[in-house]
């Protein structure tokens, strides 16, 4: 038997392999199946979104550390022999994926960006980023099932615009795994230094008064970044201390993200930002040389912007 | 021939430039400011084993050869001038002569604590009225039972207000010219010096810089350096090293200014297009990557042959010479394709201009390498 | 006393890396050096040993030409060095590497602790610890930021989404780490000299017996975003969610903002 499986242990995850599973599924003409640890009545909502089937992973009682389920997963897939098997690639699920496709011998697309049916061939061609980023490798598989784990957020969520039917079937409960969970802690910490932050928001002059930055502030609050400035901003108006001022005179930053709100965007300044891995910008004047410098850019004044962002990222 | 570093040399290279990013970059701009010593930066190069790079490990060195020396300060010297040339003066101008002509004792004593990075060493030979003229300086050390006593004063000695032991020089015999000055080892606690305030400098100025006064400072005779006589050949001995650490250091600022220049111009637009495509630019940049190869590769020349066992003087000169000069002409550049945002302070090229102009003048001016170079030549 | 083995890849320094007028990646100068991840493997073992003894080997498996590798990872700390080296090493896939490894560690390698990196600083594909756990049948953790030994198990902070989870695991085992689980030191002068006379193992591919094939085949490798996107959105809300919607289509933010 054929098919695509998809696997998440996260609600969210599962929904977003569903939209790229069932494009893929479709293309191929076979079946979708996700596999999850959900209880049953959970599990038949993943039909309206594009299951044809839901293989629920029973409750651990004893020790929840997933990765117990590694055998019983393999077993499953030694059976059915899945064409393709996706899982997200959550913490959890980056090591779970490795581990069964060493098991199962086969070859895994680690943090696949994008996946698709090559036309001619059928064969699935995946793509990821090498190289921190700088290159793009597009790849195939040639033992079954072709793997990918592909990164939370990558897909939409499926709609739900399916039929809503099909089978759930729960698979035998594993024994427990060899690492035992003790504890679990669910705070996360956030560090403050905006040369290593993930997500850096830039303020400039395009703030009137110091007052306005809680704007910036809610801002980064809602990207979990941190806050950094252009030179005016730290030398002449005093409203941020020096240590967080970006540019040729002042930090290099590298994060993930960089938005620059109310940036012109001058050398001085783009200088610092250069090594983000995206950047944005939102300032009013739609000729600021920030925007040659950033991949998306949003041409309006900051103080209408940054609500509606806010706003819909809360959403 | 072979221009191939070994793979240790490659990899205590990439070691430095680490440390350098790290702990130098982030405070290179502070300490210029504010002409601040980084002692904790020194802390943590002694634990490195940085501070003694070329010093056999029986004294407290690394054990590691010269041309892996000049490769560290280079690296150090691209974050920071003053840091790379801070450690050049401890090795080259205070650790080297104690090597080459301290007996086991002195060794035991001052070296292997020096090596370690226990304390940084100073080399105390220039005085008010004597700069490239050696010969005029006026400090004395006269015999007196088993001590000898200074008096006298230097100036412009370098890591003067940080050290912790000084090579200084003396007459012990004037009346000898040449054979009359002796080389002596002054620990900074020694009675009778007084170390100035460090001067505020147009550049370098994190590398500190002071007067020594000595009045009646009394040292023990087994601190006299090598014979007595010995001090003009010591110093000059010293120098040939110590021009290896300048062109380093050069060659570092040079390093850097290219690094600067290029991202510069691939970035800043005129005319709707970067400035590199501006052949005016790219042709700066040509020549600064060419004066740079070449300066290195006499700087290594220089290193080799002192690791080979061979005569380095004139090398060492001209790698200086040419490597200095280079910077400051390449640094020059580098401010104007950064046009005004380079005469800001707070650019990096600002810094390396102002840091440039001290390599052409300190141990031995560009008229002093001629000198050497063309005694050598002319011989 | 705990034998830990450190596994290490010789990567491409990607800050040498340059776009090629053609959109291909230009390779022509870049400088290799130890995957930065795996410098906190290797540095993790070392503070194990200065807390509980043992030895730490680096291992690897490359080309020859990663011989400046090995003496990297010696000059970090390894007691002795296992280079697993051949020109048919060039590219290998995580399958692959982790399977060479699994032979060689079983058969030659004792061993207590397998350090890895969470995942290479070149593909970043983060397979191989987890696969060489299962080659070996040993426990896996991975994305650990804390770890220790205490009376013979193995206790770790493992990152997940949700936050943390302290785990235990009998020994042999193998984990895989994060960046913020330490710092890793600088090798000084000495410590480079030094690893010049530390013996090191080299293995052969004809010494080997597996097999080692492929599973994947790359079609294509070509350089991404050197240049910016440039692309402008409005102001009304329909075209904010859109502009949020590239950027989550990037992996720039999560599914919920940050």
């Amino acid at each position: 038997m054929a098919g695509v499986w998809i696997f998440s242990e996260r609600y969210e995850q599962l929904l977003e392999l569903l939209n790229a599973g069932r494009r893929l599924a479709r293309s191929m003409g076979t079946k979708l199946s996700a596999m999850s640890q959900l209880d049953p009545e959970k599990a038949a909502t993943l039909f309206s979104h594009g299951a044809d089937a839901v293989l629920v992973l029973p409750p651990l009682s004893e020790n929840p550390s997933l990765d117990a389920f590694i055998p019983v997963i393999v077993a499953e897939v030694r059976k059915e022999d899945p064409d393709v098997f996706l899982l997200s690639a959550t913490l959890r699920g980056r090591e779970l994926a490795a581990r069964i496709a060493a098991r199962l011998n086969t070859g895994l697309c680690g943090n696949c960006i994008a996946l698709e049916i090559d036309r001619d061939d059928g064969a699935l061609r995946m793509e990821r980023l090498v190289y921190g980023g700088a290159g793009l490798q597009a790849v195939t598989c040639s033992s079954r099932p072709a793997m990918a784990s592909i990164p939370p957020g990558t897909f939409e969520p499926a709609p739900a615009d399916g039929e809503g039917k099909g089978v759930v079937r729960t698979l035998p409960a594993p024994p427990p795994s060899a690492v035992q969970i003790i504890e679990r802690k669910t705070k996360t910490s956030r560090g403050t230094d905006i040369a290593e932050a993930r997500v850096v928001i830039g303020v400039g002059r395009g703030f009137e008064k110091e007052e306005d930055l809680h704007l910036a502030g809610e801002l980064a609050e809602a990207l979990g970044g941190e806050i950094g400035c252009t030179r005016p901003i730290s030398a002449e108006l005093h409203w941020l201390p020096e240590e967080v001022c970006i540019g040729l005179s002042g930090l290099q930053v590298k994060p993930d993200l960089y938005v620059g709100l109310g940036i012109s965007g001058q050398i001085q300044h783009a200088t610092g930002i250069r090594s983000s891995k995206w950047i944005c910008a939102v300032n009013k004047d739609e000729n600021a040389p920030i925007f040659a410098v950033a991949d998306f850019g949003i041409v309006g004044d900051l103080y209408d912007v940054i609500p509606k962002l806010i706003a819909a990222l809360k959403n | 021939m072979d221009f191939k570093l070994s793979e240790e040399q490659e990899l205590i290279r990439s070691n430095m430039r680490e440390f350098a990013a790290k702990h130098v970059d982030p405070i290179a701009a502070e300490i210029d400011e504010n002409s601040r010593h980084p002692a904790e930066v020194f802390q943590k190069l002694a634990e490195g084993n940085w501070l003694g790079i070329p010093i056999p490990q029986e004294y407290g060195g690394a054990g590691a050869d010269r041309l892996t020396h000049v490769i560290a300060v280079e690296e150090l010297s691209r974050s920071c001038a003053s840091t790379g040339f801070t450690l050049s003066a401890h090795v080259d101008l205070a650790c080297t002569p104690i090597l080459l002509f301290g007996n086991d004792q002195q060794k035991a004593k001052f070296l292997t604590p020096m090596a370690k990075g226990e304390n940084l060493g100073a080399f105390a030979l220039t005085e008010p009225g004597a700069g490239t003229d050696v010969m005029a300086a006026t400090t004395t050390a006269a015999l007196d039972g088993n001590d000898y006593v200074i008096n006298g004063s230097k100036t412009f000695t370098s890591n003067g207000p940080v050290a912790g032991t000084y090579v200084a020089f003396a007459w012990t015999d004037k009346e000898a010219g040449r054979k009359g000055m002796s080389a002596f080892i002054v620990p900074r606690d020694t009675p009778g010096l007084r170390v100035g305030e460090h001067f505020k400098k147009m550049g370098l100025r994190a590398s500190q810089t002071s007067e020594m006064i000595f009045k009646d400072c009394r040292i023990p005779k087994e601190n006299l350096l090598g014979q007595p006589g010995q001090g003009v050949q010591i110093a000059m001995t010293t120098f040939d090293h110590g021009r290896m650490g300048i062109a380093a250091q050069s060659i570092g600022i040079l390093q850097a200014a290219l690094d600067e220049a290029v991202q510069y111009s691939k970035e800043r637009i005129q005319f709707g297009t970067p400035i590199a495509r501006h052949q005016a630019i790219a042709w700066m940049i040509a020549d600064m990557a060419t004066d740079l190869a070449a300066a290195r590769f006499l700087a290594y020349y220089a290193a080799w042959l002192k690791d080979q066992k061979q005569p380095f003087s004139k090398e060492a000169a001209m790698a200086k010479l040419f490597a200095s000069e280079a910077a400051m002409k390449h640094t020059t550049k580098a401010v104007q394709i950064h046009g005004g945002y380079g005469y800001i302070k707070g650019a990096k090229v600002e810094r390396l201009m102002r840091d440039a102009k001290i390599t052409e003048i300190y141990e031995g001016t560009s008229e002093a390498q001629r000198m050497v170079i063309s005694g050598n030549v002319l011989r | 006393m705990p034998e830990m083995i450190a596994c290490f890849k010789w990567v491409i320094d990607e800050a040498y890396i340059r776009r090629g007028p053609e959109g291909e990646l230009d390779l022509s100068s870049v400088n290799y050096k130890i995957s930065e991840y795996d410098r906190n493997a290797i540095e993790e073992a070392v503070r194990l040993r200065e807390a509980h003894g043992g030895s730490v080997i680096p291992v690897t498996v490359a080309a020859p030409e990663a011989a400046k590798g090995v003496k990297d990872a010696l000059s970090r700390g390894g007691d002795r060095a296992f280079f697993i080296a051949d020109e048919a090493f060039h590219d290998l896939e995580p399958s692959q590497t982790a399977a060479v490894l699994a032979e060689v560690i079983r058969s030659r390698i004792p061993h207590d602790l397998i350090l890895c990196g969470e995942g290479s600083g070149d593909l970043y594909a983060q397979q191989v610890g987890p696969r060489l756990a299962e080659h070996l049948e040993i426990p896996c953790i991975s994305f650990v930021q804390k770890l220790s030994i205490e009376q013979g198990r193995l206790i770790a902070e493992r990152k997940v989404e949700e936050g943390l989870e302290v785990v235990a695991a009998p020994l042999p085992a193998l984990v895989t780490v994060l960046p913020d689980i330490n710092v890793p030191r600088i090798p000084g002068v000495k410590d480079t000299l030094a690893a010049a006379k530390k013996p090191f193992v080299t293995v052969k591919r004809d010494e080997l017996s597996g097999k080692y094939e492929a599973h994947l085949a790359t079609l294509l490798v070509r350089a991404t975003q050197m240049e910016r996107q440039c692309e402008r959105f409005g102001t009304q809300p329909e075209d904010v969610a859109r502009f949020l919607e590239s950027l989550r289509k990037k992996g720039a933010i999560g599914q919920k903002g940050g």
